[in-house]
């Protein structure tokens, strides 16, 4: 029962009129980002990381997150009207999607994934509060040795799920954790690495790297095709939102397998939202009795992957709540923004900041609901938002960041830091780094660094320490199984399908 | 001049048994990072007994780097890989030289003057900017920013440039 007192404080928390708010504007803000294509989920939250400065932790959080799940209902709304998934979590959706629009059935295909994703939604929210506090007293049981284990489980888990070559990957998670030791050392505060430089002495601002990675690489790279995309708009307009009697049965299976399939795939680190979409796409095409209706208009592939994305965007706050560890890159941000707030993120942040994290779970039920609610009637809005061009939304972005960056130290050699690694972001991307296992190593450098020193300590330098205690041993285990997998060729070749798919 | 990458292959200046060069490339970028990241740690303690100095688990990542960066360069001889993507240089040039002009005009000119001048520069980075709206939407993006950082948000800034105000 202690989870219900649990979630009825956390309403409480959410209910208060300015956490409300928060709610709305993050997710509107989401919704908008998520239509817009050239605008991505980490490049927004990185830039509002800045602002969520002077407001209150409760209320930061609650806007973040609201952006990270509005974004997965707004890219459903390009997806289907444009054929341009504003978000990759919708890449999916477009294929079916579109072809709905198409026959004239854009309403129906965008109340499905709106219910899909509302009811994925309030099944997640329920699943982070069962698994909340379980998971929590578990990660309190770990000692330093465990946690490493785990982190080094996490990094792992987060390059196998992920696209792409897994020693890239795992080069970038190194470079982010030597990125990570910038500044001063924690247990002796000797200056590390940080060249006499007063603005590095507290080390790089997780903002401004992300900022610059993720925000300023992304406009270089999208500005490499020219301003200008095609939009090719559905012009027809959308007539009758309500989905027919049969699109309810047909979808309701497809969108109970998307959320299970979603909620599972969220929790792990590594792809979440995005591989969710991709996978629960490929189980229904599987399950059909009739395979070929995909890509033609196929309502259960709007209804599984947008149920999926839903799910794994909320179910992908569970490690970071409870264990501290960010699964994805997102999460890696929010992680950032606690730490802006003073807020060491970690198992205990559950029993000390309950409002923090109850009022967080709770708002996601909220903003679920708002989002249902305020996105069918707006669906006009968002699509005229569509025809603003590129060539004006990118400056805008550049300035805007600029002046947030500036704004969290108040240091112009932060903003030039932030544009240096917009620099590297591009040429990153350039060389087919992905830039989001750097953020994860960057985020958790200074926590394996210090659980590394204190199991070696303990341990009176034995390296064996991580292996003879049972539980690490077994997280290293894991790891150990998992990366071999990763690099036989033949689960390659199954993992590179799963992204393949959507091409096609 | 295009600042449009062309398809065309570009001109290899590595040698024929590179057969990835962008993965050769990128393994010998992350190889320098790694020995930069060695060199600049190289001043700080090392091991003391069985605990670690504040400069272990830099030299412990950078090595680990070094060998990480190895075997991509190494995957770069060894296998087919895709060349060097080409590079545009209009976007990166303007946009970075909007956001070092931001910083260094913040202090001295204030938000209202450097946020729209940034804006101007950045959208130089297209060739499809049109003037007259790209100096509206500057404008209305300066106003927005001027009321939004220091009002609402409580982000306290210098508004005006320093000669006006004294």
């Amino acid at each position: 029962m202690e989870l219900f007192a649990n979630l009825a404080h956390g309403f409480v928390v959410a209910f208060s009129p300015i956490n409300l708010l928060m709610c709305l504007i993050g997710a509107l803000v989401g919704t908008l980002v998520g239509v817009l294509p050239g605008i991505g989920t980490i490049a927004t939250v990185a830039m509002l990381l800045p602002i969520t400065f002077g407001l209150p932790p409760v209320g930061a959080l609650i806007m973040l997150a609201g952006i990270y799940y509005g974004a997965q209902y707004g890219g459903s709304t390009t997806s289907i009207l444009v054929n341009i998934p504003g978000e990759a979590t919708s890449v999916v959706t477009a294929l079916d999607g579109h072809q709905m629009a198409k026959q004239g059935r854009a309403g129906p295909a965008l109340a499905i994934a709106a219910i899909g994703s509302f009811f994925a939604g309030c099944v997640a929210t329920v699943l982070i509060a069962v698994l909340g506090a379980p998971l929590t007293k578990l990660a309190l049981a770990f000692g330093p040795a465990e946690y490493f284990s785990l982190m080094v489980l996490g990094l792992i888990f987060a390059v196998v799920l992920a696209k792409g070559s897994v020693l890239k990957a795992i080069a970038m998670i190194v470079f982010g954790l030597l990125l990570s030791m910038v500044g001063s050392d924690i247990e002796t505060g000797a200056s590390r690495m940080a060249f006499n430089i007063p603005e590095l002495a507290d080390g790089l601002g997780f903002a401004t790297v992300a900022m610059g990675v993720f925000g300023f690489a992304e406009i270089i790279r999208n500005l490499d095709h020219g301003a200008e995309m095609d939009r090719n708009l559905v012009q027809q307009k959308i007539t009758g939102l309500m989905p027919t009697r049969k699109d309810l049965i047909d979808s309701s299976p497809a969108i109970l397998r998307g959320t299970v399939l979603g909620s599972i795939l969220g929790i792990l680190p590594g792809g979440g939202a995005v591989i969710a979409s991709f996978a629960a796409y490929t189980l229904e095409k599987k399950l059909a009795k009739n395979p070929s209706r995909f890509g033609r208009g196929a309502i259960e592939g709007v209804a599984a992957p947008e149920s999926a994305n839903n799910a794994a965007a909320q179910t992908s706050f569970i490690p970071l709540l409870t264990l501290g560890i960010p699964p994805n890159a997102v999460m890696a941000l929010m992680v950032g923004a606690m730490t802006i707030h003073g807020i060491v993120p970690g198992p205990q942040v559950m029993q000390k900041q309950p409002d923090l994290v109850w009022g967080m779970i709770a708002s996601m039920w909220i903003g679920n609901l708002m989002l249902i609610i305020i996105n069918l009637p707006l669906v006009g809005i968002w699509v005229r938002l569509l025809r603003v061009p590129y060539r004006l939304m990118f400056p805008s972005i550049v300035v805007f960041c600029a002046i947030g960056i500036y704004s969290v130290n108040n240091a112009p050699v932060d903003v030039v830091l932030a544009g240096a690694f917009g620099l590297v972001g591009y040429w990153l991307i350039k060389h087919d780094f992905e830039p989001a296992p750097l953020l994860l190593g960057m985020v958790l450098g200074p926590l394996m660094e210090e659980n590394l020193r204190r199991a070696l300590l303990i341990s009176r330098g034995d390296w064996s320490v991580f292996l003879s205690r049972p539980l690490s041993a077994v997280l290293l285990a894991i790891a150990a199984g998992l990366l071999v997998l990763a690099v036989l060729p033949a689960l390659r070749a199954k993992r590179d399908e799963v992204f393949v798919e959507s091409e096609g | 001049m295009s600042d449009t990458p062309s398809e065309a292959p570009v001109k290899s200046i590595l040698p024929k048994w590179v057969r990835g060069p962008q993965d050769f490339i990128g393994g010998l970028a992350m190889m320098a990072v790694a020995l930069f990241a060695l060199w600049a740690s190289s001043d700080l303690q090392g091991m003391h007994g069985f605990s670690f100095g504040a400069g272990t688990a830099p030299r412990m990542f950078a090595v680990l780097l070094l060998l990480l960066g190895g075997a991509v360069a190494l995957v770069g001889i060894l296998k087919d890989g895709p060349h060097i993507a080409p590079y545009s240089w209009r976007g990166p040039l303007f946009v970075s030289a909007a956001i070092v002009f931001f910083a260094l005009a913040i202090r001295p000119l204030g938000l209202v003057v450097s946020a729209f001048a940034a804006f101007l520069i950045a959208a130089m980075g297209s060739h499809e900017t049109k003037w007259i709206e790209a100096i509206i939407v500057g404008a209305c993006l300066t106003v927005g920013c001027a009321l939004l950082f220091p009002y609402v948000l409580g982000l306290p800034m210098p508004m005006f440039p320093r000669f006006l105000i004294q």
